[in-house]
Protein backbone atom coordinates (compact mmCIF):
# COMPACT_ATOMS: atom_id res chain seq x y z
CA UNK A 1 0.00 0.00 0.00
CA UNK A 2 2.71 2.24 0.83
CA UNK A 3 4.81 1.50 -1.80
CA UNK A 4 2.10 1.81 -3.96
CA UNK A 5 1.49 4.92 -2.79
CA UNK A 6 4.92 6.10 -3.34
CA UNK A 7 5.19 5.05 -7.49
CA UNK A 8 1.98 6.89 -7.73
CA UNK A 9 3.04 9.74 -6.05
CA UNK A 10 6.73 9.44 -8.06
CA UNK A 11 4.74 9.11 -11.76
CA UNK A 12 2.87 12.43 -11.09
CA UNK A 13 5.89 14.10 -9.11
CA UNK A 14 8.02 13.37 -12.50
CA UNK A 15 5.70 15.89 -14.53
CA UNK A 16 5.24 18.68 -11.60
CA UNK A 17 9.02 18.54 -11.66
CA UNK A 18 8.78 18.85 -15.60
CA UNK A 19 6.20 21.80 -14.95
CA UNK A 20 8.35 23.07 -12.16
CA UNK A 21 11.57 23.17 -14.80
CA UNK A 22 9.74 25.90 -16.95
CA UNK A 23 8.66 27.98 -14.10
CA UNK A 24 12.09 27.61 -12.19
CA UNK A 25 14.26 28.74 -15.99
CA UNK A 26 12.23 31.51 -16.65
CA UNK A 27 11.99 32.80 -13.10
CA UNK A 28 15.95 32.23 -12.69
CA UNK A 29 16.61 34.36 -15.81
CA UNK A 30 13.74 36.82 -16.27
CA UNK A 31 12.42 37.16 -12.52
CA UNK A 32 8.95 36.71 -13.31
CA UNK A 33 6.30 34.03 -13.29
CA UNK A 34 5.15 32.72 -16.33
CA UNK A 35 1.60 32.68 -15.30
CA UNK A 36 0.32 30.81 -18.69
CA UNK A 37 2.66 27.27 -18.26
CA UNK A 38 -0.18 25.06 -17.04
CA UNK A 39 -2.10 26.46 -20.54
CA UNK A 40 0.84 25.80 -22.71
CA UNK A 41 1.45 22.29 -21.14
CA UNK A 42 -2.57 22.04 -22.01
CA UNK A 43 -2.20 22.97 -25.60
CA UNK A 44 0.91 20.58 -25.94
CA UNK A 45 -1.58 17.87 -25.10
CA UNK A 46 -4.44 18.54 -27.39
CA UNK A 47 -2.43 18.92 -30.21
CA UNK A 48 -1.02 15.90 -29.68
CA UNK A 49 -4.10 14.48 -29.61
CA UNK A 50 -5.36 16.47 -32.54
CA UNK A 51 -2.02 15.06 -34.85
CA UNK A 52 -2.42 11.28 -33.45
CA UNK A 53 -6.39 11.16 -34.76
CA UNK A 54 -5.08 13.08 -37.87
CA UNK A 55 -1.86 10.38 -38.54
CA UNK A 56 -2.32 7.75 -36.42
CA UNK A 57 2.07 8.38 -35.79
CA UNK A 58 2.77 8.41 -31.84
CA UNK A 59 6.12 10.21 -33.06
CA UNK A 60 4.18 12.45 -35.14
CA UNK A 61 1.69 13.63 -32.31
CA UNK A 62 4.19 13.99 -29.83
CA UNK A 63 6.33 16.41 -31.82
CA UNK A 64 3.62 18.31 -33.32
CA UNK A 65 2.72 18.52 -29.51
CA UNK A 66 6.08 19.90 -28.82
CA UNK A 67 6.57 21.89 -31.36
CA UNK A 68 3.10 23.83 -30.28
CA UNK A 69 4.01 24.29 -27.14
CA UNK A 70 7.37 25.77 -27.88
CA UNK A 71 5.52 28.07 -30.70
CA UNK A 72 3.52 29.26 -27.97
CA UNK A 73 6.12 30.00 -25.48
CA UNK A 74 7.67 32.28 -27.94
CA UNK A 75 4.65 33.86 -28.80
CA UNK A 76 4.46 34.48 -25.32
CA UNK A 77 7.63 35.88 -24.46
CA UNK A 78 7.49 38.49 -27.52
CA UNK A 79 4.16 39.49 -27.04
CA UNK A 80 3.08 39.22 -23.14
CA UNK A 81 6.34 39.43 -21.09
CA UNK A 82 9.44 41.30 -23.71
CA UNK A 83 7.52 44.41 -23.25
CA UNK A 84 7.53 44.63 -19.90
CA UNK A 85 10.99 44.26 -18.57
CA UNK A 86 12.51 45.45 -15.72
CA UNK A 87 8.65 46.56 -14.54
CA UNK A 88 7.03 45.89 -11.34
CA UNK A 89 6.40 42.55 -10.68
CA UNK A 90 3.13 42.47 -10.27
CA UNK A 91 2.81 43.73 -13.85
CA UNK A 92 4.03 40.68 -16.00
CA UNK A 93 1.98 38.21 -13.46
CA UNK A 94 -1.66 39.83 -14.28
CA UNK A 95 -0.40 39.34 -18.05
CA UNK A 96 0.76 36.24 -18.03
CA UNK A 97 -2.58 35.64 -16.30
CA UNK A 98 -4.51 37.47 -18.75
CA UNK A 99 -2.55 35.53 -21.34
CA UNK A 100 -3.27 32.10 -19.57
CA UNK A 101 -7.12 33.33 -19.61
CA UNK A 102 -7.04 34.15 -23.47
CA UNK A 103 -5.10 30.82 -24.07
CA UNK A 104 -7.83 28.46 -22.09
CA UNK A 105 -10.59 29.83 -23.86
CA UNK A 106 -9.26 29.96 -27.26
CA UNK A 107 -8.78 26.07 -26.59
CA UNK A 108 -12.20 25.65 -25.21
CA UNK A 109 -13.51 27.82 -29.22
CA UNK A 110 -11.04 25.36 -30.99
CA UNK A 111 -11.49 22.65 -29.19
CA UNK A 112 -14.45 22.25 -27.47
CA UNK A 113 -15.25 22.56 -23.68
CA UNK A 114 -15.83 19.05 -22.78
CA UNK A 115 -13.15 16.05 -22.04
CA UNK A 116 -11.45 14.35 -24.78
CA UNK A 117 -10.15 10.94 -24.42
CA UNK A 118 -6.92 10.22 -25.95
CA UNK A 119 -7.73 8.08 -29.67
CA UNK A 120 -5.29 5.55 -28.74
CA UNK A 121 -5.75 2.67 -26.71
CA UNK A 122 -3.19 1.18 -24.56
CA UNK A 123 -2.99 -1.86 -22.92
CA UNK A 124 -0.15 -1.43 -20.64
CA UNK A 125 1.19 -4.75 -19.10
CA UNK A 126 1.52 -4.38 -15.13
CA UNK A 127 4.68 -5.71 -13.10
CA UNK A 128 4.29 -6.14 -9.44
CA UNK A 129 6.87 -6.63 -6.94
CA UNK A 130 6.61 -6.25 -2.90
CA UNK A 131 2.85 -6.20 -3.36
CA UNK A 132 2.62 -2.70 -5.49
CA UNK A 133 2.39 -2.26 -9.29
CA UNK A 134 3.95 -0.41 -11.59
CA UNK A 135 2.89 -0.41 -15.53
CA UNK A 136 4.66 0.42 -18.52
CA UNK A 137 2.83 3.71 -19.04
CA UNK A 138 4.30 4.57 -15.53
CA UNK A 139 7.94 3.37 -16.54
CA UNK A 140 7.84 5.29 -19.67
CA UNK A 141 6.63 8.69 -18.18
CA UNK A 142 9.32 8.21 -15.47
CA UNK A 143 12.30 7.32 -17.96
CA UNK A 144 11.47 9.66 -20.04
CA UNK A 145 10.97 12.49 -17.34
CA UNK A 146 14.52 11.34 -16.02
CA UNK A 147 15.81 11.90 -19.24
CA UNK A 148 14.60 14.70 -20.03
CA UNK A 149 15.72 16.10 -16.80
CA UNK A 150 19.28 14.86 -17.62
CA UNK A 151 19.40 16.27 -21.01
CA UNK A 152 18.64 20.28 -19.59
CA UNK A 153 21.03 19.92 -17.25
CA UNK A 154 23.93 18.55 -19.46
CA UNK A 155 22.68 21.68 -21.95
CA UNK A 156 22.89 24.12 -19.76
CA UNK A 157 25.87 23.19 -17.93
CA UNK A 158 27.91 21.59 -21.20
CA UNK A 159 26.85 23.85 -24.58
CA UNK A 160 27.36 27.37 -25.09
CA UNK A 161 23.98 27.95 -24.88
CA UNK A 162 23.51 26.63 -22.22
CA UNK A 163 25.97 28.54 -20.81
CA UNK A 164 25.23 31.58 -21.94
CA UNK A 165 21.41 31.30 -20.33
CA UNK A 166 23.48 30.48 -16.48
CA UNK A 167 25.35 33.83 -17.30
CA UNK A 168 22.36 36.33 -18.12
CA UNK A 169 20.44 34.24 -14.94
CA UNK A 170 23.47 35.53 -12.72
CA UNK A 171 23.88 39.12 -14.20
CA UNK A 172 22.33 40.04 -17.59
CA UNK A 173 24.00 43.05 -18.01
CA UNK A 174 27.53 41.82 -17.61
CA UNK A 175 26.24 39.31 -19.38
CA UNK A 176 25.60 41.20 -22.14
CA UNK A 177 28.77 43.27 -21.84
CA UNK A 178 30.92 40.04 -22.39
CA UNK A 179 28.77 40.14 -25.87
CA UNK A 180 25.91 37.14 -24.95
CA UNK A 181 23.16 37.75 -27.03
CA UNK A 182 20.42 38.34 -23.65
CA UNK A 183 17.39 38.53 -26.15
CA UNK A 184 18.78 34.70 -27.23
CA UNK A 185 19.12 33.33 -23.99
CA UNK A 186 15.17 34.38 -22.86
CA UNK A 187 13.93 33.56 -25.84
CA UNK A 188 16.14 30.01 -25.71
CA UNK A 189 15.00 29.55 -22.23
CA UNK A 190 11.27 30.09 -22.89
CA UNK A 191 11.46 27.41 -25.98
CA UNK A 192 12.80 25.00 -23.46
CA UNK A 193 10.45 25.54 -20.43
CA UNK A 194 7.40 25.29 -22.86
CA UNK A 195 8.85 21.94 -24.53
CA UNK A 196 8.93 20.63 -21.40
CA UNK A 197 5.43 21.49 -19.95
CA UNK A 198 4.15 20.40 -23.04
CA UNK A 199 5.98 16.88 -23.01
CA UNK A 200 4.59 17.10 -19.71
CA UNK A 201 1.19 17.51 -20.67
CA UNK A 202 1.08 14.74 -23.58
CA UNK A 203 2.61 12.66 -20.81
CA UNK A 204 -0.56 13.02 -18.41
CA UNK A 205 -2.91 13.39 -21.36
CA UNK A 206 -1.92 9.25 -21.84
CA UNK A 207 -2.15 8.86 -18.53
CA UNK A 208 -5.94 9.70 -17.42
CA UNK A 209 -6.60 9.43 -21.19
CA UNK A 210 -8.58 12.62 -20.88
CA UNK A 211 -7.58 16.26 -22.38
CA UNK A 212 -9.85 19.16 -21.56
CA UNK A 213 -9.24 23.23 -21.49
CA UNK A 214 -9.04 23.21 -17.98
CA UNK A 215 -6.33 20.38 -17.21
CA UNK A 216 -3.39 22.81 -16.92
CA UNK A 217 -4.58 24.61 -14.15
CA UNK A 218 -3.43 22.56 -11.42
CA UNK A 219 -0.43 21.05 -12.90
CA UNK A 220 0.56 24.77 -13.47
CA UNK A 221 -0.02 25.53 -10.06
CA UNK A 222 1.32 22.36 -8.66
CA UNK A 223 4.52 23.13 -11.12
CA UNK A 224 4.49 26.46 -9.97
CA UNK A 225 4.57 25.48 -5.86
CA UNK A 226 6.86 22.67 -6.84
CA UNK A 227 9.23 25.17 -7.91
CA UNK A 228 9.02 27.62 -4.77
CA UNK A 229 9.55 24.67 -2.73
CA UNK A 230 12.21 23.67 -3.96
CA UNK A 231 14.14 27.27 -3.97
CA UNK A 232 13.12 29.11 -7.40
CA UNK A 233 15.85 29.33 -9.93
CA UNK A 234 17.15 26.07 -9.00
CA UNK A 235 17.34 23.17 -11.41
CA UNK A 236 17.82 20.24 -8.89
CA UNK A 237 15.53 22.04 -6.58
CA UNK A 238 12.83 22.01 -9.24
CA UNK A 239 13.04 18.55 -10.09
CA UNK A 240 13.10 17.21 -5.94
CA UNK A 241 9.99 20.02 -5.35
CA UNK A 242 8.24 18.80 -7.70
CA UNK A 243 8.92 14.64 -6.77
CA UNK A 244 8.41 15.64 -3.21
CA UNK A 245 4.58 17.36 -3.54
CA UNK A 246 3.93 14.52 -5.73
CA UNK A 247 4.34 12.02 -3.16
CA UNK A 248 2.91 14.17 -0.64
CA UNK A 249 -0.55 14.78 -2.38
CA UNK A 250 -0.74 10.85 -3.30
CA UNK A 251 -0.01 10.00 0.56
CA UNK A 252 -2.04 12.93 1.77
CA UNK A 253 -5.16 11.46 -0.30
CA UNK A 254 -4.41 7.75 0.59
CA UNK A 255 -4.48 7.87 4.62
CA UNK A 256 -6.05 11.27 5.36
CA UNK A 257 -9.18 12.39 2.94
CA UNK A 258 -9.25 11.99 -0.65
CA UNK A 259 -11.65 15.04 -1.16
CA UNK A 260 -8.58 17.00 0.37
CA UNK A 261 -6.32 15.41 -2.55
CA UNK A 262 -5.69 19.01 -3.99
CA UNK A 263 -4.78 20.65 -0.67
CA UNK A 264 -2.33 18.32 0.49
CA UNK A 265 0.30 19.97 -1.81
CA UNK A 266 -0.47 23.36 -0.76
CA UNK A 267 -0.23 22.29 2.69
CA UNK A 268 3.21 20.56 2.09
CA UNK A 269 4.59 23.96 0.77
CA UNK A 270 3.02 25.89 3.05
CA UNK A 271 5.15 23.59 6.21
CA UNK A 272 8.24 23.32 4.23
CA UNK A 273 8.50 27.41 3.72
CA UNK A 274 7.74 28.34 7.22
CA UNK A 275 10.44 26.07 8.21
CA UNK A 276 12.61 26.91 5.10
CA UNK A 277 11.85 30.08 3.87
CA UNK A 278 14.19 30.11 0.84
CA UNK A 279 12.65 26.32 -0.30
CA UNK A 280 14.72 23.36 -0.26
CA UNK A 281 18.04 23.84 -2.35
CA UNK A 282 18.45 27.57 -1.54
CA UNK A 283 17.50 29.66 -4.28
CA UNK A 284 20.29 31.47 -6.41
CA UNK A 285 19.03 35.32 -6.37
CA UNK B 1 -33.61 46.68 -17.48
CA UNK B 2 -33.48 49.27 -14.55
CA UNK B 3 -32.98 45.89 -12.18
CA UNK B 4 -29.91 45.02 -14.64
CA UNK B 5 -28.26 48.23 -13.93
CA UNK B 6 -28.67 48.33 -9.94
CA UNK B 7 -27.22 44.86 -10.10
CA UNK B 8 -24.19 45.68 -12.20
CA UNK B 9 -23.95 48.50 -9.95
CA UNK B 10 -24.15 46.85 -6.77
CA UNK B 11 -21.44 44.44 -7.95
CA UNK B 12 -19.49 47.05 -9.10
CA UNK B 13 -19.52 48.30 -5.09
CA UNK B 14 -19.05 45.32 -3.99
CA UNK B 15 -16.08 44.46 -5.60
CA UNK B 16 -14.81 48.21 -5.35
CA UNK B 17 -14.73 47.16 -1.61
CA UNK B 18 -12.40 43.83 -1.82
CA UNK B 19 -10.43 45.95 -4.84
CA UNK B 20 -9.55 48.44 -1.92
CA UNK B 21 -9.09 46.15 0.77
CA UNK B 22 -6.42 43.91 -1.52
CA UNK B 23 -4.92 47.68 -2.30
CA UNK B 24 -4.11 47.71 1.49
CA UNK B 25 -2.07 44.53 1.12
CA UNK B 26 -0.85 45.24 -2.62
CA UNK B 27 -0.51 49.16 -2.43
CA UNK B 28 -0.04 50.27 0.72
CA UNK B 29 2.26 47.49 2.16
CA UNK B 30 4.22 46.54 -1.01
CA UNK B 31 3.36 42.95 -0.44
CA UNK B 32 1.25 40.62 -2.45
CA UNK B 33 -1.82 38.13 -2.17
CA UNK B 34 -3.18 35.62 -4.57
CA UNK B 35 -6.15 34.42 -2.18
CA UNK B 36 -8.25 37.62 -0.97
CA UNK B 37 -11.40 35.67 -2.29
CA UNK B 38 -10.57 33.44 0.09
CA UNK B 39 -11.33 36.35 2.87
CA UNK B 40 -14.33 37.16 0.70
CA UNK B 41 -15.76 33.64 0.86
CA UNK B 42 -15.24 33.49 4.64
CA UNK B 43 -16.80 36.97 5.49
CA UNK B 44 -19.65 35.56 2.89
CA UNK B 45 -20.36 31.76 4.63
CA UNK B 46 -20.25 33.34 8.07
CA UNK B 47 -22.59 35.94 7.83
CA UNK B 48 -25.38 34.06 6.17
CA UNK B 49 -24.74 30.67 8.60
CA UNK B 50 -24.78 33.16 11.36
CA UNK B 51 -28.08 34.73 10.20
CA UNK B 52 -29.83 31.37 8.98
CA UNK B 53 -29.05 30.53 12.66
CA UNK B 54 -30.86 33.42 13.63
CA UNK B 55 -28.88 36.62 14.49
CA UNK B 56 -29.68 39.59 13.20
CA UNK B 57 -27.81 41.58 10.03
CA UNK B 58 -25.97 44.31 11.92
CA UNK B 59 -24.47 41.86 14.69
CA UNK B 60 -23.68 38.93 11.81
CA UNK B 61 -22.15 41.63 9.26
CA UNK B 62 -20.29 43.39 12.07
CA UNK B 63 -18.98 39.44 13.60
CA UNK B 64 -18.16 38.20 9.69
CA UNK B 65 -15.86 41.39 9.62
CA UNK B 66 -14.22 40.42 12.93
CA UNK B 67 -13.84 36.92 12.60
CA UNK B 68 -12.31 37.25 9.34
CA UNK B 69 -9.79 39.62 10.55
CA UNK B 70 -8.95 37.14 13.20
CA UNK B 71 -8.53 34.44 9.82
CA UNK B 72 -6.14 36.95 8.22
CA UNK B 73 -4.12 36.82 10.98
CA UNK B 74 -3.86 33.00 10.80
CA UNK B 75 -2.64 33.60 7.66
CA UNK B 76 -0.46 36.08 8.11
CA UNK B 77 1.71 34.78 10.97
CA UNK B 78 3.03 31.85 8.97
CA UNK B 79 2.80 33.08 5.62
CA UNK B 80 4.39 36.45 6.04
CA UNK B 81 7.84 34.53 7.07
CA UNK B 82 8.41 34.26 3.60
CA UNK B 83 8.46 37.06 1.36
CA UNK B 84 7.44 38.33 -2.77
CA UNK B 85 7.05 35.19 -4.74
CA UNK B 86 7.07 32.93 -2.18
CA UNK B 87 4.29 34.57 -0.26
CA UNK B 88 2.28 34.89 -3.59
CA UNK B 89 2.72 30.90 -3.91
CA UNK B 90 1.10 30.44 -0.40
CA UNK B 91 -0.92 33.10 -0.53
CA UNK B 92 -2.50 31.45 -3.60
CA UNK B 93 -2.62 27.53 -1.42
CA UNK B 94 -4.05 29.05 1.02
CA UNK B 95 -6.83 30.25 -1.28
CA UNK B 96 -7.26 26.69 -2.95
CA UNK B 97 -7.36 24.85 0.73
CA UNK B 98 -10.35 27.58 1.47
CA UNK B 99 -12.05 26.76 -1.39
CA UNK B 100 -11.57 22.87 -0.88
CA UNK B 101 -12.78 23.35 3.09
CA UNK B 102 -16.19 25.75 2.05
CA UNK B 103 -16.28 22.51 -1.10
CA UNK B 104 -16.36 19.85 1.61
CA UNK B 105 -17.89 20.72 5.17
CA UNK B 106 -21.43 20.06 5.78
CA UNK B 107 -21.99 23.49 7.20
CA UNK B 108 -21.17 25.30 4.03
CA UNK B 109 -23.17 22.81 2.25
CA UNK B 110 -20.75 21.45 0.45
CA UNK B 111 -20.72 21.98 -3.41
CA UNK B 112 -23.95 22.58 -3.39
CA UNK B 113 -23.29 26.21 -1.75
CA UNK B 114 -25.08 27.74 0.79
CA UNK B 115 -29.23 28.47 0.10
CA UNK B 116 -31.67 30.28 1.77
CA UNK B 117 -29.67 33.35 3.78
CA UNK B 118 -31.74 35.87 4.86
CA UNK B 119 -31.97 39.46 3.28
CA UNK B 120 -30.44 42.19 5.12
CA UNK B 121 -32.79 43.40 7.66
CA UNK B 122 -32.45 47.21 9.08
CA UNK B 123 -33.99 48.52 11.91
CA UNK B 124 -36.52 45.39 11.94
CA UNK B 125 -37.41 46.06 8.17
CA UNK B 126 -36.32 43.69 5.55
CA UNK B 127 -34.41 45.17 2.66
CA UNK B 128 -35.70 44.06 -0.60
CA UNK B 129 -34.95 46.65 -3.18
CA UNK B 130 -31.86 46.90 -5.23
CA UNK B 131 -31.52 50.90 -5.05
CA UNK B 132 -32.11 50.48 -0.82
CA UNK B 133 -29.17 47.89 -0.76
CA UNK B 134 -27.10 49.55 -3.62
CA UNK B 135 -27.29 52.57 -0.97
CA UNK B 136 -26.45 50.12 1.74
CA UNK B 137 -23.13 49.22 -0.35
CA UNK B 138 -22.63 52.98 -1.59
CA UNK B 139 -22.86 53.59 2.55
CA UNK B 140 -19.86 51.38 3.86
CA UNK B 141 -17.76 52.43 0.85
CA UNK B 142 -17.75 55.31 1.58
CA UNK B 143 -16.81 54.71 5.10
CA UNK B 144 -14.04 52.66 3.85
CA UNK B 145 -12.39 55.23 1.76
CA UNK B 146 -12.48 57.87 3.98
CA UNK B 147 -11.01 54.95 6.36
CA UNK B 148 -8.57 54.17 3.82
CA UNK B 149 -7.42 58.23 3.22
CA UNK B 150 -7.05 58.70 7.01
CA UNK B 151 -4.96 54.84 7.17
CA UNK B 152 -2.32 56.35 4.43
CA UNK B 153 -1.87 59.39 6.45
CA UNK B 154 -1.51 57.87 9.74
CA UNK B 155 1.27 56.34 11.83
CA UNK B 156 0.74 53.21 10.18
CA UNK B 157 0.43 54.10 6.99
CA UNK B 158 2.95 55.93 6.90
CA UNK B 159 5.55 52.80 8.33
CA UNK B 160 3.53 50.77 5.74
CA UNK B 161 4.73 52.96 2.77
CA UNK B 162 8.61 53.16 4.22
CA UNK B 163 8.11 49.08 4.51
CA UNK B 164 6.92 49.45 0.78
CA UNK B 165 9.75 51.31 -0.44
CA UNK B 166 12.67 49.28 1.38
CA UNK B 167 11.80 46.71 4.06
CA UNK B 168 15.77 47.22 5.64
CA UNK B 169 15.68 50.56 5.90
CA UNK B 170 12.00 50.59 7.91
CA UNK B 171 13.82 48.12 9.99
CA UNK B 172 16.82 50.28 10.42
CA UNK B 173 14.27 53.32 11.50
CA UNK B 174 12.77 50.89 13.62
CA UNK B 175 9.80 49.61 12.12
CA UNK B 176 8.54 46.44 13.56
CA UNK B 177 8.36 45.21 10.09
CA UNK B 178 6.93 41.95 10.61
CA UNK B 179 3.69 43.62 12.82
CA UNK B 180 2.77 46.24 10.41
CA UNK B 181 2.81 43.53 7.54
CA UNK B 182 0.90 41.53 9.89
CA UNK B 183 -1.42 44.65 10.59
CA UNK B 184 -1.63 45.23 7.17
CA UNK B 185 -3.28 41.41 6.16
CA UNK B 186 -5.79 41.87 9.18
CA UNK B 187 -7.16 45.27 7.96
CA UNK B 188 -7.55 43.97 4.43
CA UNK B 189 -8.92 40.61 5.68
CA UNK B 190 -11.74 42.83 7.56
CA UNK B 191 -12.56 44.52 4.79
CA UNK B 192 -12.92 41.78 2.66
CA UNK B 193 -15.23 39.59 4.95
CA UNK B 194 -17.57 42.77 5.40
CA UNK B 195 -17.64 42.60 1.42
CA UNK B 196 -18.27 38.89 1.77
CA UNK B 197 -21.30 39.44 3.99
CA UNK B 198 -22.52 42.30 1.70
CA UNK B 199 -22.41 39.90 -1.06
CA UNK B 200 -23.94 36.77 0.76
CA UNK B 201 -27.32 38.93 1.50
CA UNK B 202 -27.60 40.46 -1.54
CA UNK B 203 -27.55 37.15 -3.84
CA UNK B 204 -29.21 35.31 -0.74
CA UNK B 205 -27.56 31.83 -2.19
CA UNK B 206 -23.35 31.20 -2.26
CA UNK B 207 -21.15 28.49 -3.37
CA UNK B 208 -17.94 27.48 -3.16
CA UNK B 209 -17.07 28.74 -7.24
CA UNK B 210 -17.70 32.23 -6.31
CA UNK B 211 -14.55 32.13 -4.18
CA UNK B 212 -12.11 30.30 -6.18
CA UNK B 213 -8.77 31.43 -7.75
CA UNK B 214 -10.11 32.82 -10.50
CA UNK B 215 -11.65 35.98 -8.12
CA UNK B 216 -8.51 36.33 -6.11
CA UNK B 217 -7.09 36.90 -9.49
CA UNK B 218 -9.95 39.18 -10.64
CA UNK B 219 -9.43 41.31 -7.34
CA UNK B 220 -5.81 41.71 -8.15
CA UNK B 221 -6.28 42.71 -11.64
CA UNK B 222 -8.55 45.55 -10.23
CA UNK B 223 -6.00 46.89 -8.22
CA UNK B 224 -2.79 46.48 -10.82
CA UNK B 225 -5.41 47.70 -13.52
CA UNK B 226 -6.22 51.23 -11.27
CA UNK B 227 -2.72 51.64 -10.61
CA UNK B 228 -1.37 50.13 -7.58
CA UNK B 229 -1.59 51.94 -4.13
CA UNK B 230 -4.47 54.30 -6.10
CA UNK B 231 -7.60 54.21 -4.02
CA UNK B 232 -9.20 55.95 -7.16
CA UNK B 233 -7.56 53.76 -9.34
CA UNK B 234 -8.86 50.48 -7.02
CA UNK B 235 -12.95 51.69 -7.56
CA UNK B 236 -11.67 52.51 -11.08
CA UNK B 237 -10.20 49.02 -11.91
CA UNK B 238 -13.01 47.40 -10.35
CA UNK B 239 -15.86 49.29 -12.38
CA UNK B 240 -13.92 48.49 -15.39
CA UNK B 241 -13.34 44.77 -14.78
CA UNK B 242 -17.03 44.48 -13.55
CA UNK B 243 -18.25 46.77 -16.76
CA UNK B 244 -16.13 44.88 -19.25
CA UNK B 245 -17.93 41.22 -19.29
CA UNK B 246 -21.40 43.23 -19.64
CA UNK B 247 -20.00 45.42 -22.57
CA UNK B 248 -18.46 42.00 -24.44
CA UNK B 249 -21.34 39.92 -23.45
CA UNK B 250 -22.50 40.22 -27.14
CA UNK B 251 -19.56 38.29 -28.26
CA UNK B 252 -20.87 35.11 -26.48
CA UNK B 253 -18.33 32.54 -26.61
CA UNK B 254 -15.39 35.39 -27.94
CA UNK B 255 -16.04 37.31 -24.12
CA UNK B 256 -12.79 35.56 -22.25
CA UNK B 257 -10.46 35.50 -25.32
CA UNK B 258 -10.93 39.84 -25.47
CA UNK B 259 -10.63 39.86 -21.37
CA UNK B 260 -7.60 38.37 -21.84
CA UNK B 261 -6.32 39.68 -24.79
CA UNK B 262 -7.11 43.01 -23.04
CA UNK B 263 -5.81 42.19 -19.62
CA UNK B 264 -2.59 41.87 -21.98
CA UNK B 265 -2.70 44.58 -23.97
CA UNK B 266 -3.73 46.88 -20.94
CA UNK B 267 -0.31 46.16 -18.86
CA UNK B 268 1.82 46.30 -22.11
CA UNK B 269 0.42 49.69 -22.90
CA UNK B 270 -0.18 51.21 -19.50
CA UNK B 271 1.53 49.01 -17.13
CA UNK B 272 1.51 52.24 -14.53
CA UNK B 273 -2.39 51.60 -14.35
CA UNK B 274 -4.97 53.86 -15.34
CA UNK B 275 -4.22 55.94 -12.26
CA UNK B 276 -1.16 55.92 -12.10
CA UNK B 277 0.67 58.55 -10.07
CA UNK B 278 -2.01 60.55 -10.50
CA UNK B 279 -4.20 61.69 -8.12
CA UNK B 280 -7.73 62.62 -8.76
CA UNK B 281 -7.57 65.60 -5.98
CA UNK B 282 -5.14 66.74 -8.14
CA UNK B 283 -6.76 66.69 -11.18
CA UNK B 284 -9.60 68.84 -10.45
CA UNK B 285 -7.70 70.58 -7.27
CA UNK B 286 -5.35 74.27 -8.17
CA UNK B 287 -3.34 74.40 -11.32
CA UNK B 288 0.30 76.22 -10.94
Amino acid sequence: MLLQQLINGLVSGCVYALVALGYTMIFGILGIVNFAQGEIYMFGAFSAVVTLAATGSIWLSAAAGIAVACIIGLLLERVAFRPLRGMHPLIPLISAIGASIFLSSLARLIFGPEDKSFPLEFHPANYSFFNAQINDLQLIIIGVSIFLMALLTAFLNMTRHGKAIIAVAMDSDAARLSGINVNRAYELTFLMGSALSGAAGIMMAVYYNATSPNMGLLPGLKGFSAAILGGVGSIPGAIIGGLVLGIAENLGAAYISSSFKDAFAFIALVLVLVLMPRGIMRSRK
Amino acid sequence: MSVYVFHVLIMMGIYSLLALSLNIIVGFAGLVSLGHAAFFGIGAYLSGILMIKGLGFPAAFFLSGCATAVLGLCLALPALRVKDDYLAIVTLGFGIIIGLVFMNLDITGGADGLVGIPPVSLFGKPLYSKPGFLGLVLGVLVIMIASMYSLKQSKIGRAWAAIRDNDVSAMFMGINVYAYKTMAFITSSFWAGLAGSLYAHYTAYINPHTFNMHTSIMILSMVVLGGIGSITGSILGAILLILLPEVLRPLADYQDIFYGALLVAMMVFRPQGIMGRVKITEMFGRKK
